[in-house]
This record gives structure tokens, C-alpha cells and sequence, in this order.
């Protein structure tokens, strides 16, 4: 009877623990066939020409969308980089527990908007409203909205996880709140910072709802302008062009793809380099 | 004791007054969303009532032809917007994509808290969250080009022969484009949402838990079930909820596999549907067509619905993970 | 302090640099097009640079973006047209809002519309058809099946649901139609092409005429998988080539792209009960039919035109334009749409005959242009 059960809660174990095996692989297969026919069709269709042409026909490159998409980054990183780490200073050097914990949740809140309501939001207050038109400067507001929670949250914790025996260090030394934290407590949580800072990039650089209807789209290279002049992006090219009916568009929108692929993968290890080296420092 | 110069005094306040307005802005965007989300939607509410939430057709009205007055807002004649397709549709593929991605995401943790340990942990952990960074669009493609015409061809036949006993999964399987389709590649887009946070919360139970359970003659998987999970329960609700607000929100991937269905609720598995944020991705040019801007105000209420359905689940998801763990900070979008 | 304003001018001059850069491409573009300006500019008279943008019809795409772009940059070469396939109700919805300066489109703007902007012109610059498509396997690249506007209509309605529906053999006596469900295909985006088709079909069923009327969009049958959504006429195409016994409305300038797809196309049963092709002389012979017809605000519909040969879907191609330009843009528009017109420029065969277009009658020219003059006056 006891042999019985014990043998019974043992292949109950052993299932459960291949269930959740199983459970993993499929994860890692989904993504590793996702990566694969990503690289595999972009290695194929990428020309190294299409980074020095501009999208034309059916085809041409993808110079313009790369530049616009820099430049939408650019401009929605100047205002969100600023806003978020600063307020996240704010929240955790000078708010009060009470209000940090409001303006914390009411940030996360923000991340929790779907970025096509952001999109629309931007459409009808910017585009239209104001009067701006498909713009860049509507385009990188609206990356702003869904970037700006992110490096306000990274900058908080960052900041949340300086030992308090520095600040009071730094406040015995007689600095006030505001010289502690430009002279001292930034350095540590610096590397934080950045991680925040390039994975609010990496998300920037994959929209596309809020874009379509406050960037518009452009088969050519952007110029200074920031508003009235639309715009183009990488993401649009993958979303488009894979409808058309020709094999050159499609090569074109798996080029794209394979270009924003590499980009977010190459942040993605920078973070985890950083991430790495501040851990190794403490 | 070095005395503070009046200058840093002051230079302290502006930076305290600088840093407070930066830390205000994303309260402001907020409501400056939902207030201009709000007043655009007033016209449809008067309109519409709540029919909106229950009427099967959205139907622009006749805008070649008349228009009408009805409740006082102007509109081509027979238009009528009935969003409960859509509502419908965000619900059942979101739902769907929880029914996969749950369970899934759960084993996975499990695996990433307990089962790998250094460089492999590491290396998974970067693949899992790699796979949080993929653009929606990247889904999208993938799910055109690899997932729909593998469930047309071959998962969805062969999930017809459940349709003996489950009417929903009847054929015919169409063109892929659709309901499965869609909460499958949902599933695949919150499951990293789910397993970081699910993994952050299981490696927070206090080792002395675990260890009084093997003391207690359980096995490795017993502890796991009985003791690990339990704990984290609250804030592994809360990280669902969160999977599911981001599902219900996603557009693009939705968008390109959905088979973008109108005034049609699904009658099976295979049928093609429309979300909310889809809809409004692709019929705001549609909208601005109608000289009465009324379907732009149904637009804008559909955006409010959308709006006020994720932000009850993340209110739910963040209350939990909050109460669950303490402040669980996963390293991915959420 | 200083390290903090260090750290942010470092980013910001990072980011500023970067975006110098960025645009530096862009400038080096212009510089090359105002030396060809120098080299070439022989008749041009508009001084400053512009950008014309343009956006809509994806039936008009394929002229714009493949022929008028690259032969207008030897005309003027200080006008650098931005073009974008994005639907017929984008394009009146974008010039309206005034987003873009042309706004393409197969339909014309509804009174509603043109009485809330009475600013808006629409102004036709060639003549357009649209046919019916199908992927039936093993029919034969040459054969043309025959169909009705009222069989259409059913089909879409999902009243008729197979290939070997008795309503569709009897117009195609002693063919062998397979016994397969249709999926039928519209457009989600706002479309001129779906205005067309769904004006056809409710001059030729009165339950499509009553339930579900004409637009850019309409609240369309719900059938299911057997109406499927495509995005833009590249969409339509791709979707008829990837689904096997599907039909569908594209229109003409695809024709090429589509039936080296593997598509077959429809003779259409026109006004006067004759079933036709969209051969050049059909299309011909509908916009003639019309012709004289055309008011000065040219806002016309040329569906189901009389005549044995007429083929019954064809339409104008118009620029939906806001007469309200200032100076520079104004006479740049106007300049452009001129010679998109003229039978010499724009309207000349070498343009209009690779994307299946015809030139505007030469009784509607003339009001097309005394529309162009109203621009910026």
C-alpha cells in the first residue's frame, strides 16, 4: 500500500517534471523557428545596397525607413529620456512614500494603454487638433507615451536599490538631496539607467500602431522638419509590403525585419553587458 | 559641519520643482489620453447607447446618401455601431492565448526557477526575454508566412476531429486567417510576460519553505505543486492579468492574422475575427470618410472600451503581483 | 551637477550628432536634385522645392508610383512627389484633413462630404476599370468565365456558395465547374474599388441595392470564412493567389501582376445584357457612353453604362484636391496636374497603356482642367 503510493507520487513527479520540460522547449522552439525564418529569409533578401537606397516601385531599399526610424527614436528619446529620469529621480529621492506610490502605479498604468489608443490619441489631439499633420514630432510623441514609463520605472528601481548608507553619507558630508544625487548616487545606478534607457529604445523601435496614423509613411529620406512632413519606418515596410504580390516586396519587408531584428538583439546584449558588469562590481 | 550656501539651497528646490514636473508627465499623458479618448466618444455614447456594447453590426450608413438625426448627433442614414463582434473577438482570441500561455509559461518558470542552474539559466533567461523584445510586426509576418498556413494545412484538420464532441472546433478550416490563429500567436507574445514574472515571484519563496517540504518526505515535484505554487499564488494571477491586458491590446500581429471579420461573431475556432485594437488600426481611414465624424466618435468609444477593459485587468494584475511579491520587478515589458 | 548636465549634454549632442548625420543623406539628395534642377530645367517655372504627397487608391498606385514619379522629374524637377498606396477612402479622408495635397481615389467625395467642404475638388485624370477575379485551378489561363452582377451580388451575400452553383452554370454553358465553396474577397481598408464593385452590384440585385448599398465601405454579409478581408489591391491579389477557389474585385492596373499570379478573370454582363471583357475598346466604349453626361464638378458615376461593348465597371480616376493652396504649392499642384492631363504628358499612352488606364475623353478634359485652374485662385 505504501510502496504503491510512493511509486505513484513518483511518476506523478517524473510527469510533471516533463510536462514542464516539454513546456520550455515548445517556448524555445516557437522562438527558435520565429528567429530562423526571420534570419534565414532575411540573410537570403538582404543586400547591403538596400541600406543606401530609398524605397521605391515595388521594392528599392530601406535607407529612408532606417533614417526616419532613427529619427523618431532620436526625437522621442530627447523628451523621454529627460522626463523619465528625472521623475524617477523624483519618485525615489524627494516623493513621499504616498505619492511615489501613486505616481509609480499611475506610470505602470500608462505601460498598461494599448499602443493603437496611444496612436489614435495622438491622430486626433496632434495630427488633427493641433494641426501638425503626419509628422515626426507626432510620430516621436507618441513613442514618448509608451517609452516614457519604462525609463521612469528602470531609473526609480535603479536608484531604489543605492544602499541608504550612501545617501546619508552624502547628507553628513552636508550635501543636500540634490547634490547627493548628481555627485554620489547616480554613479551606481547609472548602469541601470542606460539598461532602461536602450531597452525603452528597443521597444521604440518596434512599434507600430501608435506610428501609422501620427508618423504617415515615406518613400523618402526625412528631413529636419518636425512636423508636416511625413515620415517612414522600418516596421511599416515589414507590415506593408509582405501583402504585395511581388517576391521583391516581400524580400524587401523580411530585409526590414531582419534589420530591426539584429538592432533589438544587439541592445539586448548590450543590456545584458551592462547588466553583467555592474553585477560584477558590487 | 560644512554650512549649505543659500545658492545650493535654491538650486535644491528647482531641481526638487524640475524633477516633481518630470515625475507628473506620465499622469498628465494619461489623462490627457482618457479625457480626449472621452470627449470624442461623447457623440457615439448619445448615438449609440448601450447598444454600442450589444448591437452585431457596425454599419457606417448610406454615405452616398441622406443623413439623419437620431438623439440629437447627425448620421448617414442607417448607420448603427454595434461593437460587440469585436468585444467579442478580443475577449475569445485573448482568452484562447491564456488557455495556451498560462499553463505553458507556469512549467517554464518552474523550469527556469528550479531546474537550470548558471550559464544555462542565464542564457535561457536572455532567450526568454529576447523573445518579450520581438516586434509585433515580426509576430505578424511569422504568423502570415509560418502559423496560418501551418493551421490551415495541418492543425487545424487535425483539431476538426475534436469538433465530434466540441461544436466550436467544426470546420471548415478556411484560410488559417482567424480566431485560433490569432490567440495562438497571442499566446506566443505574453508568454514571456508571464514566465519572467512568474520566475522572479518563484525564486523569492523563501528557501526554509522549500526544504521544510522535502524534510516532510515530499518529492521535488510536490513541492513545487504544494508548497512553491500556492505561495506565489496572488501574484501569479496578477502576472495573467497582466498577460492578458497586453493581449487584448496588441494590434499588428492581431491585425495581419485575424482574417479581419465584420458583423460577424465567431461560430467556430476557424472563424475570422476582428479585435478592438485591430478595428481601430483599420477602419479609422474608413471613418474619416463619414462627413458626420460619428464613425471617428464609435472609433473613439471603442478605443474607451478597450481602454477601460485593460486598464481593470492591470489595475487587478498590478494590486496582486504588489500584495503577492514583494514590488516584483521583471526585467521585460509589462 | 556638472556630471548630471555632463552626462544629459553628452546624450543630447550624442543624439544631435546622429541625427545630423541622419539627415545628412537627406541633404545630399537635394543637392543632387537641384543640380539636376540647373541641368535640366529647360520649361520648368515653379522656383522653390516642393513636396507633393500623395496618398490613396491603390488602383492609381501603379501609375504614380511606377510611370508619373520618374517622367515628372525631368518636367519639374523641383517637385518631388511622395506616393503611398493606402486606399481611395484614406485618400479623400488624408486631402480632406489636409494631410496630403492629392488624395487618390476610384470614388468620388458624397454630398455629405463636399457640403461640410465645399473647398474640395475632384478632378479626374484618366480612365480606370476594375475585373472580377478567381484562382480556380485547372480551368485554363484563357478561359474567361461569364458572370452576372446579381450571381455576384448572391455570392457575397453567401446565397450562392459553390463553384457549380446552378445559377453560375447557366452562364457558362459546357463549362466544368468544380463542386468546391467560394471564399470571396473584399477589401477591409476604405476602398474606391469596393465602391465600384458595390455599385455594380446594387444596379444588379435589389436585396444587395437595399440591405447593403454602396461606399468606400460597407457593412458587409456576415458569411464567415467565406468573406475574407484583404488589405489594398496587393492585398486582394496576394490573397486570391494564396487561397484555392476564392474570388474577387481588383482593379485594372493589377491586371498584369495578377494574371501572372495564376488568376483568371470575368466577362461581365454589362447594361444591355452582353457579356464582356475589360479590353481597351470596352472600357472605351463605356466612358464614351457617359461622356456627355459628365457635370462640371465631374462627380459622375460610369458604372453599367448602355451599349453592347461597354464594359460595365469603369470609372475616373480622381485627384481629390483642396482648391485652398498657397502660392508655391499651389502652382506646383496645379502644374502637376496639368500635365498629368495632358494627352501629351501624363495621359499619353507610354504611361497610361502599362497599367491598363485609359486617357480622360477629350469632352472631359477641358472640365478637368477648368477645375485644376480653380486651385489656390
Amino acid at each position: 500500500m505504501m510502496k504503491q503510493r510512493r511509486k505513484r507520487r513518483k511518476v506523478g513527479g517524473c510527469i510533471g517534471w516533463t510536462v514542464a520540460w516539454l513546456a520550455a522547449a515548445l517556448v524555445l522552439f516557437s522562438l527558435a523557428d520565429m528567429v530562423y525564418t526571420i534570419l534565414w529569409n532575411g540573410i537570403k533578401s538582404f543586400r547591403i545596397s538596400m541600406l543606401f537606397t530609398i524605397t521605391s516601385g515595388n521594392a528599392g531599399g530601406l535607407e529612408n525607413a532606417i533614417l526616419g526610424t532613427l529619427y523618431l527614436i532620436v526625437l522621442s528619446i530627447i523628451i523621454a529620456a529627460p522626463l523619465g529620469i528625472l521623475g524617477g529621480i523624483y519618485v525615489s529621492e524627494f516623493a513621499s512614500s504616498r505619492i511615489a506610490g501613486v505616481i509609480r502605479f499611475l506610470t505602470e498604468v500608462l505601460s498598461g494603454v494599448p499602443s493603437i489608443v496611444i496612436g489614435y490619441f495622438g491622430y486626433l489631439f496632434m495630427v488633427l487638433r493641433w494641426g501638425w499633420g503626419f509628422s515626426a514630432l507626432a510620430g516621436g510623441i507618441a513613442l514618448t507615451i509608451i517609452m516614457l514609463p519604462y525609463i521612469l520605472r528602470t531609473t526609480e528601481s535603479s536608484l531604489m536599490q543605492v544602499p541608504m548608507a550612501q545617501r546619508e553619507a552624502a547628507w553628513g558630508l552636508g550635501m543636500t538631496r540634490f547634490q547627493a544625487v548628481t555627485k554620489v548616487i547616480w554613479r551606481p545606478a547609472a548602469g541601470g539607467i542606460a539598461t532602461g534607457v536602450l531597452l525603452a529604445v528597443a521597444i521604440g523601435l518596434g512599434e507600430t500602431a501608435p506610428l501609422l496614423y501620427t508618423a504617415g509613411w515615406s518613400t523618402y529620406n526625412p528631413s529636419l522638419a518636425l512636423t508636416h512632413h511625413q515620415i517612414g519606418y522600418l516596421t511599416y515596410i515589414v507590415w506593408s509590403y509582405i501583402d504585395m504580390p511581388y517576391t521583391e516586396s516581400h524580400a524587401l519587408a523580411y530585409s526590414a525585419a531582419f534589420v530591426l531584428l539584429m538592432v533589438i538583439l544587439f541592445i539586448h546584449l548590450v543590456v545584458r553587458a551592462i547588466v553583467q558588469r555592474t553585477m560584477v562590481k558590487h | 559641519m560644512r554650512k549649505v550656501s543659500s545658492a545650493s539651497k535654491t538650486a535644491d528646490k528647482v531641481f526638487r520643482v524640475a524633477t516633481g514636473l518630470c515625475a507628473s508627465s506620465p499622469v498628465l499623458f494619461l489623462v490627457a489620453i482618457g479625457i480626449v479618448v472621452f470627449i470624442e466618444s461623447v457623440p457615439s455614447i448619445k448615438f449609440m447607447g448601450w447598444h454600442f456594447l450589444t448591437g452585431t453590426q457596425w454599419n457606417l450608413g448610406d454615405m452616398y446618401g441622406n443623413l439623419e438625426v437620431k438623439n440629437g448627433v447627425s448620421a448617414p442614414a442607417g448607420a448603427t455601431y454595434g461593437a460587440l463582434p469585436y468585444i467579442v473577438g478580443t475577449l475569445a482570441s485573448s482568452v484562447i492565448a491564456l488557455l495556451i500561455a498560462v499553463p505553458v509559461a507556469i512549467f517554464t518558470a518552474i523550469i527556469l526557477a528550479y531546474r537550470v542552474r548558471g550559464p544555462v539559466k542565464t542564457v535561457l533567461s536572455i532567450l526568454v526575454e529576447l523573445l518579450a523584445g520581438i516586434p509585433s510586426v515580426v509576430f505578424g509576418l511569422w504568423g502570415v508566412i509560418v502559423l496560418a498556413p501551418w493551421v490551415a494545412q495541418f492543425f487545424g484538420p487535425l483539431l476538426t476531429h475534436l469538433g465530434v464532441v466540441i461544436p466550436f472546433f467544426r470546420g471548415p478550416v478556411g484560410t488559417g486567417m482567424g480566431l485560433l490563429s490569432s490567440g495562438l500567436i497571442l499566446a506566443l507574445m505574453i508568454v514571456p510576460i508571464i514566465t519572467a514574472t512568474t520566475r522572479d515571484l518563484l525564486e523569492q519563496v523563501p528557501i526554509l519553505y522549500r526544504e521544510g517540504g522535502i524534510g516532510l518526505g515530499m518529492t521535488n515535484w510536490e513541492v513545487v505543486r504544494k508548497i512553491c505554487l500556492p505561495y506565489v499564488k496572488d501574484g501569479l494571477i496578477g502576472a495573467v492579468a497582466l498577460g492578458w491586458g497586453r493581449a487584448m491590446g496588441e494590434t499588428m500581429a492581431v491585425l495581419m492574422v485575424s482574417g479581419s471579420a465584420i458583423n460577424y461573431l465567431p461560430h467556430s475556432i476557424f472563424s475570422p475575427i476582428s479585435t478592438m485594437a485591430a478595428v481601430i488600426a483599420d477602419q479609422l481611414d474608413s471613418a474619416l470618410t463619414d462627413a458626420t465624424h460619428l464613425a471617428v466618435h464609435a472609433l473613439a468609444e471603442l478605443a474607451l472600451v478597450l481602454m477601460l477593459l485593460t486598464l481593470i485587468t492591470n489595475f487587478l494584475a498590478r494590486w496582486l503581483v504588489h500584495r503577492g511579491g514583494q514590488r516584483v520587478r521583471s526585467g521585460v515589458r509589462a | 551637477m556638472n556630471q548630471v548636465v555632463k552626462w544629459i549634454s553628452v546624450t543630447a549632442s550624442a543624439a544631435a550628432l546622429i541625427s545630423v548625420v541622419g539627415c545628412g543623406t537627406g541633404a545630399g539628395n537635394n543637392a543632387t536634385n537641384a543640380n539636376n534642377a540647373t541641368n535640366t530645367a529647360g520649361g520648368g517655372t515653379s522656383s522653390a522645392q516642393v513636396t507633393l504627397n500623395e496618398t490613396g487608391s491603390s488602383l492609381l498606385y501603379p501609375l504614380f508610383n511606377s510611370q508619373w514619379i520618374s517622367a515628372y522629374k525631368s518636367v519639374d524637377p523641383n517637385v518631388t512627389i511622395n506616393a503611398a498606396s493606402t486606399g481611395s477612402g484614406k485618400g479623400i479622408s488624408e486631402a480632406v484633413a489636409g494631410t496630403v495635397q492629392i488624395g487618390a481615389s476610384d470614388a468620388y467625395m458624397s454630398n455629405a462630404l463636399m457640403s461640410a467642404n465645399p473647398s474640395m475638388l475632384n478632378i479626374p485624370l484618366a480612365v480606370s476599370a476594375q475585373q472580377v477575379m478567381y484562382n480556380i485551378p485547372g480551368l485554363g489561363a484563357d478561359k474567361h468565365l461569364n458572370l452576372s452582377g446579381d450571381v455576384l451580388a448572391q455570392i457575397y451575400m453567401g446565397e450562392i456558395k459553390k463553384w457549380n452553383d446552378p445559377k453560375i452554370a447557366a452562364l457558362n454553358p459546357g463549362v466544368q465547374l468544380p463542386n468546391q465553396p467560394i471564399t470571396a474577397i473584399r477589401r477591409s481598408d476604405a476602398s474606391g474599388d469596393t465602391f465600384l464593385f458595390t455599385q455594380y452590384l446594387s444596379d444588379s440585385n435589389s436585396e444587395w441595392k437595399s440591405k447593403y448599398k454602396y461606399s468606400t465601405q460597407i457593412s458587409w454579409p456576415a458569411i464567415g470564412n467565406s468573406l475574407i478581408g484583404a488589405t489594398g489591391n496587393a492585398g486582394v491579389v496576394t490573397e486570391l493567389a494564396n487561397t484555392k477557389y476564392s474570388i474577387g474585385y481588383v482593379g485594372i492596373s493589377w491586371l498584369d501582376k495578377a494574371t501572372a499570379k495564376g488568376l483568371g478573370y470575368a466577362a461581365l454582363k454589362n447594361h444591355d445584357g452582353k457579356f464582356v471583357l475589360p479590353t481597351k475598346e470596352n472600357i472605351q466604349a463605356a466612358a464614351n457612353a457617359e461622356a456627355d453626361k459628365v457635370p462640371s464638378d465631374e462627380r459622375i458615376s460610369l458604372i453599367d453604362a448602355p451599349g453592347a461593348n461597354s464594359y460595365p465597371i469603369v470609372n475616373f480616376e480622381y485627384a481629390i484636391v483642396n482648391s485652398k493652396q498657397s502660392g508655391d504649392m499651389a502652382s506646383a499642384l496645379k502644374k502637376f496636374l496639368k500635365w498629368a492631363i495632358d494627352p501629351k504628358g501624363g495621359n499619353s499612352a507610354q504611361y497610361m497603356d502599362p497599367v491598363h488606364f485609359l486617357p480622360l475623353p477629350a469632352s472631359v478634359e477641358p472640365k478637368s482642367e477648368a477645375q485644376i485652374n480653380k486651385i489656390g485662385g
